[in-house]
């Protein structure tokens, strides 16, 4: 038996001994008691006189009930020294139980009718392990996926800590090893008798499984033998060196010296056959076609046969069966496919129908890799409409764009019917700022807006600007040069990045060129005017490339695509995602394949992405006030060949250690008593009361 | 009130003497002698017996009868109302009866000592008094029955009824002070009155019992078995002193203040045969 209770045994032998004797003086001391008048207390005495002939068994009862109390008294002692059984061969533990919630652990090999999944194993292991605790062992849950999250703190509540493992599910990331041991060892730092149990189907990359170091860092010491040659200034150089590649090696490396590790494998399968990489892309030549890429392996050691289908939306683009040898890695290429209306694409590995004793594998136990989720920006042919008197740069740049349809009116006809651009996408506006525009979502493109109704403010008019800055970040400007265009003159804008405004161009710190969104819609405003007949404002502009490129990344960023827009993410990592120009924004609101929202911040335009699950993702970005900006669609796929190759390890090495097993769970056999002690407490003092009340002991 | 013996009287009243004399019931008859009266000749026996023999009748006196009342501390307990209340109640009751039988009436309120004394005195207009003196008698003390019984038949010289109205609780017994009265040829009546709590108490706990009389202190903690004791023993004590005037034919009562004074007095006493 052993004595884990806080409090030293020098103050428990104090209060011990302090209570004993309170108790005893209790029994000493006369009691004080009621006074009664009776008229004839000589029949009392005479009733007395032939009780005390039992005087020795009163007292004699007295000192039992005095003993009782002592009794009382010791057992409610003896609780708080916290008494343990069978503690004494093996000390109580902390123990931080690993479990493993990456998306392998949703593999169905858990049993052998593939009814269970390896979670569900790893849950039931893990609350065998909590059973098994003795009193003194405490113990915290932590769930490993892309993260490492604490479900519990120190605990030694079996019941509770079982609760929070039946609450653990799988989410669809690669599991980061190394943080969740880097947690688990830092929640162990200065605890005695640490220990981490890994639950795990031992999926991990192998980077990960070499980052622990099992000795105590030491930090390089000085070269004594350059220090005596006297040459300091190469000495510190070679020192400072010494300790940054040694603090790079240990910073990314886990301390797990003095830490005893073991781990629990579950799985039984490892055929596979998952996707691994899923990319979709449009040309730049041909925007209403697009490219995939998809990559698929046999993760498994026999053959396997496949159905590949790619989707559109809900429209099956492309299917074909493929076999794949043990361990073999396909790539699929699907080109010049026509784009549509649904701008989601879906790759889809399905079961293929195999004959049992051709030794083919044609179902695998992880489904989870079998799909992944794409995202193409939609694309469809713009409806132009052009306001302008016969402007030949703007229409002859306008032909280079062949994804448009043109139309063109005179401000005077705009004037009269402003009805003319409904069902437009695009309206540009040359020299022409009129009091009524299109509504949304129809976008703005203004050359020299002027007049109260300018999309953006103007501050001034600036003569013979030169463009010294452009914003190369925005969709707009990208591969534009404009440092050598001439302009005679140009509207200066008052840009508010509160109303959603940024600047693209600068005449050193004069904003010329503006973009601007306006919910649903998105403006750019050029502050100079295009040459025309008739103009006194000039400007070489449309002589140059960065015309025509300045009126196709307008319009393509109008329509919301960008060559290089990537809309697909991988499960289990911190992305951040860039907003496509939306200026303003404090924060971003991310609604997950399963419904969860949750919100993200935005800093710099780039919003935090982090996906916990395969699928489409709409993120609404949302300015200081929480009005919605924009909106944005994302996919997120496991893509990790790590995650995919399930082959359950029943041996785990870190570090060049193989962790050892728990020795059948048996962490310590601890039996605590106090709980015991005090409920025989709480019975006798309920006998005494009773004996008591009854004038049994009295 | 009946009275067993027959007293002397001092005043002709309603009572049968032993003294033959000039009342009305007959009594027997003597030889003449000279000097007798001539109206108490019975002439018919004379003609008969040829004698002449005298008529007797027996004289008719008053009967002295006594009310001793205690008033010791034991006798202010109880509840609602105090014994003593309830004892001088049938005090004042029998000396009514006994002054409207043109008895000679004495009320004498005892503890350690007599106390006080209303002086015998007759007619029915004297019950007036009689509340007076109960009213404004001095309460309070042990109760030494022996000695307040000794000086009062040192005091009392006529002998008669002597009512005691007590609850009896006397450390030194009530034998001695009975057993005074009687050796001195009063006739006593014997009647007991006690609260039914103090025959019962509903007590429990630790407690420090504190007689009222002595100021004796007890400490006691009291059980249901010590209760049921207490209960036999009062029980006991009780019977003790009836059988006692049983043995010595005394008439004794016993009641408690629960049982309505008027009741008592009118139909118990009378069903008891000390009323008429």
């Amino acid at each position: 038996m052993s004595f884990l209770g806080p409090i030293p045994f020098a103050v428990w032998a104090a209060v011990a001994g302090g209570a004993a004797l309170l108790a005893v003086s209790a029994y000493i001391i006369k009691m004080r008691r009621r006074r009664f008048e009776v008229p004839f207390s000589h029949l009392w005495q005479r009733v007395l006189d032939q009780k005390d002939a039992n005087a020795l068994w009163k007292q004699l009862k007295r000192l039992i009930s005095l003993l009782l109390m002592l009794l009382i008294l010791g057992l409610i002692l003896f609780a708080a020294l916290d008494p343990t059984l069978g503690g004494v061969s093996r000390k109580a533990r902390n123990v931080v139980v690993l479990i493993d919630a990456s998306a392998s652990m949703k593999a169905m090999d858990g049993d052998e009718e593939g009814t269970r999944s390896r979670l569900d194993i790893a849950k039931e292991r893990a609350k065998a392990l909590i059973d098994s605790m003795g009193g003194g062992d405490l113990a915290l849950v932590m769930k490993v996926d892309g993260q490492a999250t604490p479900m519990s703190r120190f605990s030694s509540d079996a019941p509770m800590l079982n609760k929070i493992i039946d609450g653990i599910t799988a989410s669809d990331t690669p599991a980061d090893l190394t943080r969740a041991l880097g947690a688990a060892a830092d929640a162990l730092r200065d605890r005695p008798n640490p220990l981490i149990v890994l639950v795990s189907d031992g999926a991990f990359p192998e980077p990960q499984l070499a980052l622990v170091s099992w000795e105590p860092a030491v930090p390089p010491a000085p070269d004594p033998a350059a220090e005596g040659r006297g040459a300091p200034g190469a000495t510190t150089g070679a020192t400072a060196a010494a300790k940054a590649a040694w603090s790079t090696k240990n910073l990314a490396t886990v301390d797990l010296s003095n830490i005893d590790v073991r781990y629990v494998p579950v799985g039984r399968r490892s055929d596979n056959v998952g996707v691994i990489a899923f990319n979709v892309r449009r040309y730049l030549a041909n925007k209403a076609a697009y490219e995939v890429y998809v990559e698929v392996q046999n993760f498994g050691t026999e053959p396997a046969r496949r159905q590949l289908r790619l989707y559109n939306g809900s429209t099956n683009v492309d299917s074909k069966t493929i076999d794949l040898a043990p361990g073999e890695r396909k790539a699929e290429v699907y080109k010049e496919l026509p784009a549509s209306d649904d701008n989601k694409l879906r790759v889809s590995l399905q079961p293929a129908d195999v004959d049992p004793a051709s030794g083919i594998n044609g179902s695998d136990p992880f489904p989870l890799d079998d799909e992944a989720y794409a995202l193409l920006p939609a694309r469809k042919k713009q409806k132009v409409l052009m306001v302008t008197e016969d402007n030949l740069f703007l229409e002859a740049a306008m032909l280079v764009y062949d994804n448009v349809e043109q139309f063109k009116v005179t401000p005077a006809e705009y004037d009269a019917k402003p009805s003319l651009a409904d069902g437009m996408d695009v309206v540009i506006f040359d020299e022409h700022t009129p009091a009524v525009v299109p509504p949304p979502p129809a976008s703005l493109l203004y050359f020299h807006p002027t007049g109260p109704h300018t999309p953006v403010a103007i501050r001034r008019e600036l003569p013979s600007p030169r463009v010294t800055e452009i914003d190369e970040d925005h969709p707009v400007m990208r591969w534009i040069t404009m440092s050598d265009v001439y302009m005679d003159k140009s509207n200066v804008f008052a840009v508010d990045p509160r109303q959603g405004e940024s600047a693209l161009a600068y005449s050193v710190r004069d904003p010329i060129i503006a973009a601007k969104r306006d919910g649903k819609r998105k403006i750019v405003a050029v502050g100079f005017s295009l040459p025309s007949e008739g103009r006194d404002g000039a400007t070489d502009m449309p002589m140059r490339v960065a015309f025509p490129m300045l009126l196709v990344n307008t319009l393509d960023w109008f329509a919301g695509m960008s060559a290089d827009l990537l809309t697909t993410y991988p499960t289990g990592q911190r992305e951040r995602v860039p907003l496509d120009g939306v200026v303003g924004a404090t924060e971003a609101e991310v609604k997950g394949p399963d419904g969860a929202i949750t919100n993200v911040p935005v800093i710099d335009g780039l919003a935090t992405f982090y996906g916990a699950r395969v699928g489409y993702y709409d993120l609404t970005a949302k300015d200081a006030l929480g009005r919605p900006m924009a909106q944005l669609e994302l996919a997120a796929n496991l893509a990790s060949p790590a995650e995919s190759d399930i082959a359950p390890s029943s041996e785990l090495s870190l570090g060049g250690k193989a962790l050892a097993a728990p020795e059948a769970f048996a962490i310590s056999r601890s039996q605590k008593l106090w709980i015991f002690l005090l409920l025989i407490a709480m019975t006798l003092i309920v006998v005494e009361w009773v004996t008591y009340h009854r004038r049994i002991t009295v | 009130m009946v009275s067993r013996k027959v007293f002397s009287g001092a005043l002709r009243a309603e009572r049968r003497t032993r003294k033959v004399g000039s009342g009305i019931e007959f009594a027997d008859h003597r030889t003449y002698a000279r000097g007798d009266d001539f109206r108490y000749i019975d002439w018919n026996l004379y003609g008969r017996l040829d004698k002449l023999l005298l008529r007797l009748f027996e004289e008719e006196e008053d009967l002295s009868i006594y009310i001793l009342v205690d008033v010791s501390d034991s006798m202010a307990i109880g509840q609602p109302l105090p014994k003593l209340h309830y004892a001088m109640q049938i005090g004042a009751a029998l000396t009514y009866v006994g002054l409207a039988n043109l008895d000679r009436v004495a009320i004498i309120p005892f503890a350690d000592r007599l106390i006080d004394r209303l002086p015998p005195s007759r007619g029915k207009n004297r019950i007036f008094r009689v509340f007076e003196f109960l009213k404004s008698c001095g309460i309070g003390g042990k109760t030494e029955l022996a000695e307040c019984m000794k000086t009062f038949v040192t005091q009392n010289k006529r002998r008669g009824l002597a009512v005691v109205i007590s609850d009896f609780y006397d450390p030194d017994g009530f034998e001695q002070g009975l057993n005074t009265l009687r050796y001195n040829k009063f006739e006593p009546f014997v009647l007991q009155v006690y609260d039914k709590r103090e025959a019962e108490p509903s007590l429990a706990g630790d407690l420090e019992l504190v007689d009222c009389e002595t100021g004796d202190v007890r400490e006691v903690t009291v059980s249901k078995s010590l209760l049921e004791a207490y209960q036999r023993e009062h029980e006991r004590y009780c019977k003790q002193l009836e059988a006692y005037c049983t043995k010595y034919a005394m008439p004794f009562f016993r009641t408690h203040t629960s049982i309505p004074f008027d009741e008592l007095v009118l139909k118990i006493f009378r069903s008891g045969g000390f009323l008429r």
